[in-house]
């Protein structure tokens, strides 16, 4: 595992159902490598959220370790694991998740304060992440005001704000049409090969996943039961785990 | 995150709900104001009292009355034992004055007189007043007049009342414009001001006893008493009652010593002149005392005691003035609380109902690196902020209620003949209380819905619609 930015090993979760114990994940390992786009795919309820939530810190493991950059997240206190997804991972949701009363470059700035970012660099910090992500014009319109794509875009540059070492993307392509999402797909593909940003993205759309990951995990009933590599995105060389 | 972040960030979220968070500060307001013009009343009595004390120089004032152990075996029904009590006789006087600190001592001289001015009579008491009296108030600024210049000047001091009486209203005075006082002659002040008042005493007759002895005639008809009479120099006059009443140092008409003293009356006003045998003089009801400060007073008492006699100060009286005053203020206090608390639910349940809405965006918070610290941090500087705003509003509105309250008391008054009196007093410790108070009361508000919102779930939060 040594050289590895995030190592998952042994991961136990489960949840309480009433009085039924329901096992999410069970037993599950993988590393991921600084730079590297690693795609979680299964079907609903297979784990692969909870596994997300448990790399960004959201969620505490039942047993296992998630190492990042020698630092297990899941034996962190919780002050410990507020500083670990404010600087060391950056998330997207399927719902977008911004404020709906703050403007585009609030809901940035308000991630830059987190962060401990100077007041006076907050605005100017913000403004370039959105021109980043090509919303440079839409600075100051609320989330309700933007398309489900541009709204997306939000939420990708606030991700972006404290220079995270990991992207975590829950769905991110979710709840857009098929070429909004090319675009949000395109967008973190992009942010992978340029910022050698490592990203690990959960999804349903394998086709996505296999045209910008280097590696796909398949989740079943809490198990990792297929690990596809891929040689350079939109090849398939693929082997079974 | 900063101070100055979290302080952004909470009245961002208080600006938003706007409607909601101007009506829960609404309620602080109400809370405080009710608080502060509740307690400014208390504190404003207390001051009008103390304050007349001081004014009227009550606080050098001791007032000595008979003592010694008989005095209390005569209040137990041992009535054999009031020759045992120290009576105020010159003896006792001239120690007094004798006492390092005493200005000045005089004894309590008064007795029942008719007076008569214009053919009208009235009855009221005289009593002597040393002219070295007329150096403090209330006799150093009479309304009309001027005290006497000496202890034997010919001159008397009357009250608007005795004045009332005697069928005369003072111009510009609020009985003579009364449409009640019709009866009343109104003169001004000048025409009244160095009359003659005819001070009429009784006294025995000794011819009638000794005929009425001869002739069996003094178990039958009027008693044996004749009058006489002595013109003063009115030269001043009393309009309003004072806190020397209180002490029975102001009667209806004030004479100087050697004046009262040459008036012919029956031999004794009290029954201590009866006990004082010897007959050289004496046998006072009461001596009073003035010190030369206020910090005299307590060492006076003290020698005072040591003879035997009883000293009543104004601070003693004070005390239980102030216990009284406590007890007002703490009632006052507690339903003005009473309101305050009532506000402080209402802060819960705003932001109660806050952390409900806000659920998701607290998970966003969450998910960004908000610790539990921060998002405490954040609710309390909203709730404080209720509460400083509150907490001035409040003041600003109590003082407000007091300043018209006032005015609506004072209308009545006046008319009564009383002085403007300001009923209400706002202290500094007031002012600075009510607003930490009301900041205290909304920190408590927030503590529960503030640790609500730090411990929520994000992972649920996120899912929260």
């Amino acid at each position: 595992m040594e050289g590895h930015l995030l190592s998952i090993s042994g991961i136990e979760k489960s949840y309480d159902k009433g009085r039924v114990r329901i096992p999410v994940l069970r037993g599950v390992a993988c590393d991921v490598g600084g730079g590297e786009f690693v795609s979680v795919v299964g079907r609903s309820g297979s784990g692969k959220s909870t596994l997300l939530n448990l790399i960004g810190g959201l969620d505490g493991a039942d047993a296992g370790s998630i190492v990042v950059r020698g630092r297990d997240v899941a034996a962190m206190s919780r002050a410990d694991l507020a500083r670990h997804r404010r600087s060391t991972v950056g998330m997207v949701f399927q719902s977008f998740n911004l404020i709906a009363s703050r403007t585009a470059l609030e809901n940035v700035t308000l991630a830059l304060t987190f962060g401990g970012c100077p007041r006076a660099e907050r605005k100017t910090r913000a403004a370039a992440l959105l021109e980043s992500v090509g919303l440079g014009h839409r600075l100051d319109h609320r989330p309700s005001e933007l398309s489900g794509g541009e709204a997306q875009r939000v939420a990708i540059a606030r991700a972006l704000a404290n220079d995270p070492l990991i992207l975590l993307a829950h769905e991110p392509t979710g709840n857009l049409d098929s070429a909004t999402s090319e675009e949000i797909i395109g967008l973190l593909s992009r942010l992978n090969r340029e910022r050698d940003l490592t990203v690990v993205m959960v999804t349903h759309d394998e086709e996505a996943a296999r045209a910008v990951s280097r590696r796909i995990l398949r989740l079943l009933d809490g198990v990792v039961v297929e690990t596809v590599e891929l040689e350079g995105r939109g090849a398939e060389e693929g082997s079974a785990s | 995150m900063t101070f100055g972040d979290v302080f952004s960030l909470s009245q961002a979220n208080l600006w938003r709900t706007r409607l909601r968070t101007f009506l829960t500060t609404l309620g602080v307001v109400i809370g405080i104001g009710a608080l502060v013009s509740m307690v400014s009343f208390g504190s404003g009595m207390q001051r009008n009292v103390t304050e007349t004390f001081r004014e009227h120089d009550l606080f050098r004032t001791i007032e000595v009355l008979p003592g010694g152990d008989g005095l209390e075996r005569t209040a137990g029904g041992d009535l054999e034992s009031i020759r045992d009590v120290r009576p105020l006789d010159d003896d006792a006087l001239e120690s007094i004055r004798a006492l390092d600190g005493v200005e000045i001592a005089f004894p309590e001289v008064r007795f029942p007189v008719a007076v008569r001015l214009d053919g009208e009579e009235a009855k009221t008491t005289l009593q002597a007043m040393p002219a070295a009296m007329g150096t403090s108030k209330p006799f150093d600024d009479l309304p009309y007049g001027a005290f006497f210049s000496s202890d034997d000047a010919p001159a008397v001091v009357v009250s608007q009342r005795v004045l009332g009486e005697l069928g005369i209203a003072i111009e510009g005075e609020a009985e003579a414009r009364r449409s009640a006082a019709d009866t009343l002659r109104p003169l001004a002040a000048d025409e009244i001001l160095g009359r003659e008042l005819e001070i009429v005493t009784s006294v025995l007759d000794e011819q009638r006893i000794v005929s009425g002895i001869a002739t069996g005639g003094i178990l039958s008809g009027d008693l044996p008493l004749r009058q006489e009479v002595v013109s003063l120099t009115i030269v001043g006059i009393q309009t309003r009652p004072t806190g020397f009443q209180a002490m029975r140092l102001a009667g209806g008409l004030l004479a100087p010593p050697g004046t009262v003293e040459k008036i012919p009356r029956i031999g004794f006003s009290s029954v201590w002149e009866l006990l004082d045998g010897d007959g050289d003089g004496g046998g006072y009801p009461a001596i009073h005392v003035r010190a030369r400060t206020a910090g005299d007073v307590e060492g006076i008492s003290e020698e005072i005691e040591a003879m035997a006699l009883n000293a009543v100060t104004l601070s003693d009286q004070l005390d239980d003035f102030r216990r009284g005053f406590l007890i007002m203020d703490t009632i006052l206090g507690a339903i003005g609380a009473v309101a305050l608390i009532v506000a402080a639910l209402g802060i819960t349940n705003t932001m109660v109902t806050s952390i409900l809405e806000r659920t998701r965006e607290i998970g966003i918070m969450k998910a960004l690196g908000g610790t539990e610290g921060e998002i405490r941090a954040v609710f309390l500087v909203e709730a404080g902020t209720i509460g400083i705003v509150g907490g001035a509003l409040g003041l600003l509105l109590g003082w407000g209620v007091t300043r018209i309250a006032n005015v609506v008391a004072n209308a009545y008054l006046r008319p009564e003949g009383f002085a403007a009196v300001d009923l209400f007093h706002l202290p500094l410790w007031l002012i600075a209380g009510a607003v930490g108070f009301s900041v205290l009361v909304s920190l408590i508000a927030g503590v529960y819905p503030a640790g609500r919102a730090a411990r929520v779930d994000p992972v649920r939060a996120l899912r929260h619609d």
